[in-house]
């Protein structure tokens, strides 16, 4: 049975910088209030008429490249923000990539999406359907945050990421290793968009207004993110037969640092093995973690070689984690 | 004998880095430096330590020590 190897990575932000600063000039918080509680300095928002699917579209073709192919034989998008409710947004990214004709589809598992995606693309190749798989995920969160509200619209970003996946050998640089996934919909509440969907329309009414905005309960997130990511991540350590002294890197979904900082100290990973790019970018929900691995590789805190542990907390709720030996793959 | 109260204290000092010279009874969580995530972190610690499930809200930034003391006995924290 083939495994799933990484042989890509990529990734892509909208040019335009929001800092805390911006944000303070027009609602009620400051540089410090948004700092001390997230670790976040700025986001990347996307202009007027820029898509989820174009962010896509940029990062997978600098994952294609890094690479060194232009053919895929899937493309599974995750993201929380499709370009319309119907269809899903991979198929027009795969046409708009060059490759018509092949499977492709859509992972709604909010920010931890990636990976889901990403298990899927590992099932894919390992059923043997798909020899290579572009795993993309990609956000415009900025077109479903409630103008006014302070708290989501200082912890989100908008960004893409992606990486190439091919058919290879468990013992290769680059294989990812055991999956853990899970979810919860009793709290699926939480973290919503509560309008738009079959639930409020069915009623022939049409949605409250702000209904069409995302909101999410903080300290509930904040408390079974820590718990659920720490967990999920022992569970896959303990299967791929490391120890926590054994992991050079951790790459978390970058929510929230004060999150992730309680979730190593859980683990036992010293601060300094914790990827973060937050503080540039924000919460980009399902391209964070592709994102932070592009950055990492790019400013060499990442090396081939390296044993990376990812894990993520999302909507549904939803978490999963996997882990892999850094391959030699660089960012095009 | 040790109390509650010394034991949160404790638990303030070791684990979240407060200056013990700063806990007073009449120290909110505020003027301790402890924002509403921080005190989501301070609920976690109290179940680990106590085994006592306190909920998200259950403690403000407004406690005082005092007042917290009284939410955890209320929720069967013992010494």
């Amino acid at each position: 049975m083939p495994d799933a190897v990484l042989a890509g990575v990529g990734a892509w932000t909208p040019p335009r910088i929001v800092t805390n600063d911006d944000l303070a000039a027009y609602l009620d918080t400051s540089d410090e209030w948004i700092y001390s509680r997230t670790g976040i300095r700025q986001r990347r928002i996307a202009d007027p008429g820029v898509a989820t699917s174009d962010l896509a579209v940029e990062a997978g073709a600098r994952a294609l490249k890094s690479a060194e192919i232009d053919h895929v034989d899937a493309v599974i998008l995750a993201t929380t923000t499709p370009d319309r409710p119907c269809p899903a947004t991979a198929p027009d990214v795969a046409s708009r990539l060059g490759v018509t004709g092949i499977a492709a589809f859509d992972v709604a598992a909010v920010c931890s999406g990636f990976l889901y995606a990403l298990a899927a693309a590992a099932g894919l190749i390992a059923t043997e359907v798909a020899g290579t798989v572009l795993v993309i995920g990609a956000e415009t969160y900025s077109t479903i945050l409630n103008p006014t509200d302070r708290t989501t619209r200082a912890l989100f970003g908008d960004g893409a990421g992606a990486v190439v996946l091919r058919a290879g050998r468990a013992d290769e640089p680059g294989a990812l290793g055991p999956f853990d996934l899970g979810s919860d919909g009793r709290y699926a509440e939480l973290i919503s968009i509560p309008g738009g969907g079959s639930r409020q329309r069915s009623t022939g009414r049409p949605a409250p207004d702000g209904d069409q905005y995302f909101v999410m309960q903080g300290q509930p997130v904040f408390r079974h993110a820590i718990v659920r990511m720490a967990e999920s991540a022992l569970a896959v350590i303990d299967r791929a037969g490391w120890r926590v002294d054994d992991i050079d890197r951790f790459v978390a979904h970058q929510a929230n640092r004060r999150i992730l900082v309680r979730v190593a100290r859980r683990l036992g990973i010293p601060e300094e093995r914790c990827v973060m790019n937050l503080e540039r970018v924000a919460n980009t929900a399902a391209a964070s973690i592709p994102l932070a691995l592009a950055d990492a590789v790019a400013d060499g805190r990442l090396r081939p070689g390296h044993r990376v542990l990812l894990t993520a907390f999302g909507g549904g709720f939803t978490w999963g984690a996997t882990t892999v030996r850094w391959p030699d793959i660089t960012p095009a | 004998m040790t109390t509650v109260y010394e034991r949160l204290s404790d638990l303030l000092v070791t684990k979240f880095g407060v200056s013990a010279t700063e806990i007073e009874p009449d120290a909110t969580f505020e003027e301790l430096e402890l924002d509403s995530l921080a005190l989501v972190e301070v609920a976690m610690a109290v179940q680990e330590e106590f085994g006592v499930d306190i909920g998200d809200s259950e403690l403000t930034p407004k406690h005082t020590m005092t007042s917290a003391v009284e939410v955890l006995t209320a929720n069967g924290v013992s010494v």
